[in-house]
């Protein structure tokens, strides 16, 4: 199976860099997971690096390895001379530990899931998302019922940062990004009336950082932070 | 850039002369001296890639940060099947480089100078002496496309240029460019492919 020209041009357009913001954060989001679209964008990725080869070398600042390093580590560098610095490790070291919790509240999520779908063998139509960065950090659960047009997204472990809020979109190839409103620390609810369901059953579900109240623009500001499709639960 | 074989435990401590694809193999084993032998001998080169891209000194300084901690993240993904190990790094980086670029933000980069200006020469791959056979082969396939089909092609490349930005430099409507972008991307895939 091959992508369609138009999301081929979109691959070859987003390795050469030309797509505009909102295009770009799209297309970032489906690739992750539509493994074909990800293909046709490493292929023209491939084609296109070896230009990087004849830019001629910049001297970077000298103090970046040691700050890098101490990344790499999760520690702080050994003679911090930067507060901001020591701040942004200590979250991130924050943000690790919040993700082995979330990464076991997910195991239980998991279960319950299973559970659900054996006691409720009779429930069609129902779907669910787990938008994750990545297999250790799930971040929010999405429950989609078709049949009633509503979706429901609930926060597993995310904390937006300090002054920014997170943002859902439902994304899909025809449509682009959609917003499905701001998340806040309790469940939500939005109505997916306005979609076809075949949209919604295929559409990707992603979450961005946006200014407070949301995108300005009605576009995602940004590449989504977290991501995720819909499964079927139930039989 | 050849790549040599040898297993990674088999060297002696990290140095200049370490190949690359070998480093990278070995900081997937989460050494960190290759690390640092390889930040040593690929940093400028990156920040080649990025500062051209982001006019912001601070900025492009924070994408390279985050492309090298990518770059300890993904080692173990680095396919020299699928490139030099240079054009895999300079991907990551112009990826990162790209994506702070087109953030839609209130105000753009460019609106915000900070006495930042990286090298503003035209990059030329035509001229360029020294080839890998993967460059090589795209310098040829570029060589067919119109001079300023291709200049659009290069800009982007190297500059970051926005479809509207090339329009502005080339005098010509936005969907023009799109044109010329997708024609130009499936010629030179074509090219490459025969």
């Amino acid at each position: 199976m091959t992508i369609s020209p138009d999301d081929d041009f979109a691959a070859a357009e987003y390795a050469l860099g030309t797509l505009d913001p909102s295009e770009r954060a799209t297309l970032a989001a489906r690739r992750l997971r539509e493994p074909e679209l990800d293909e046709a964008i490493r292929a023209w990725e491939e084609l296109l690096a070896p230009l990087a080869e004849v830019a001629p070398e910049i001297e970077p600042p000298r103090d970046l390895l040691p700050a890098i390093e101490a990344r790499i580590r999760g520690a702080s560098p050994e003679a911090p001379e930067n507060g901001a610095i020591v701040a942004l490790e200590r979250s991130i070291r924050r943000w690790r530990a919040a993700a082995i919790a979330a990464s076991i509240i997910a195991g239980v999520l998991a279960i319950g899931f299973v559970a659900r779908e054996t006691s409720r063998r009779s429930a069609p139509h129902e779907y669910v998302a787990i938008l994750q960065k990545d297999a250790a950090s799930p971040a929010f659960a999405v429950t989609v019922n078709l049949d009633k047009q509503e979706l429901t997204v609930r926060p597993v472990a995310a904390q937006a940062p300090p002054g920014k809020s997170y943002e859902l979109w439902i994304i899909d190839a025809k449509l682009g990004a959609r917003s499905l409103g701001v998340i806040g620390d309790k469940s939500r609810g939005a109505s997916l009336s306005a979609y076809d369901p075949a949209v919604v059953e295929g559409a990707t579900y992603a979450v961005t950082v946006e200014p407070p109240g949301g995108s300005p623009t009605g576009q995602p500001s940004g590449a989504p932070v977290f991501v995720g499709k819909l499964i079927p639960v139930g039989p | 850039m050849t790549i040599r074989g040898g297993a990674p435990g088999d060297r002696g401590p990290a140095g200049a002369g370490d190949d690359l694809a070998d480093l990278l193999s070995r900081i997937a084993a989460r050494d960190a001296a290759a690390f640092a032998a390889l930040y040593k001998q690929t940093s400028a080169k990156l920040y080649g890639v990025v500062a051209r891209i982001l006019t912001r000194g601070d900025v492009a300084a924070d994408v390279l940060q985050e492309a090298y901690v990518r770059i300890w993240e993904k080692a173990g993904e680095f396919d020299p099947l699928k490139g030099s190990p240079l054009a895999w790094m300079a991907t990551i980086a112009r990826n990162r480089a790209l994506d702070e670029v087109r953030r839609v933000r209130p105000l753009s980069l460019e609106d915000q100078p900070e006495g930042f200006e990286p090298a503003a020469e035209e990059i030329d791959p035509l001229a360029a002496r020294e080839r890998s056979e993967g460059l090589a082969a795209l310098v040829d396939c570029l060589k067919a496309l119109d001079e300023e089909k291709r200049a659009v092609v290069l800009l982007a490349y190297y500059r970051g240029l926005s479809r509207e930005a090339l329009a502005k430099r080339f005098g010509r409507p936005v969907p023009t460019i799109k044109t010329w972008l997708h024609r130009s991307l499936a010629q030179l895939r074509d090219c490459l492919a025969s």
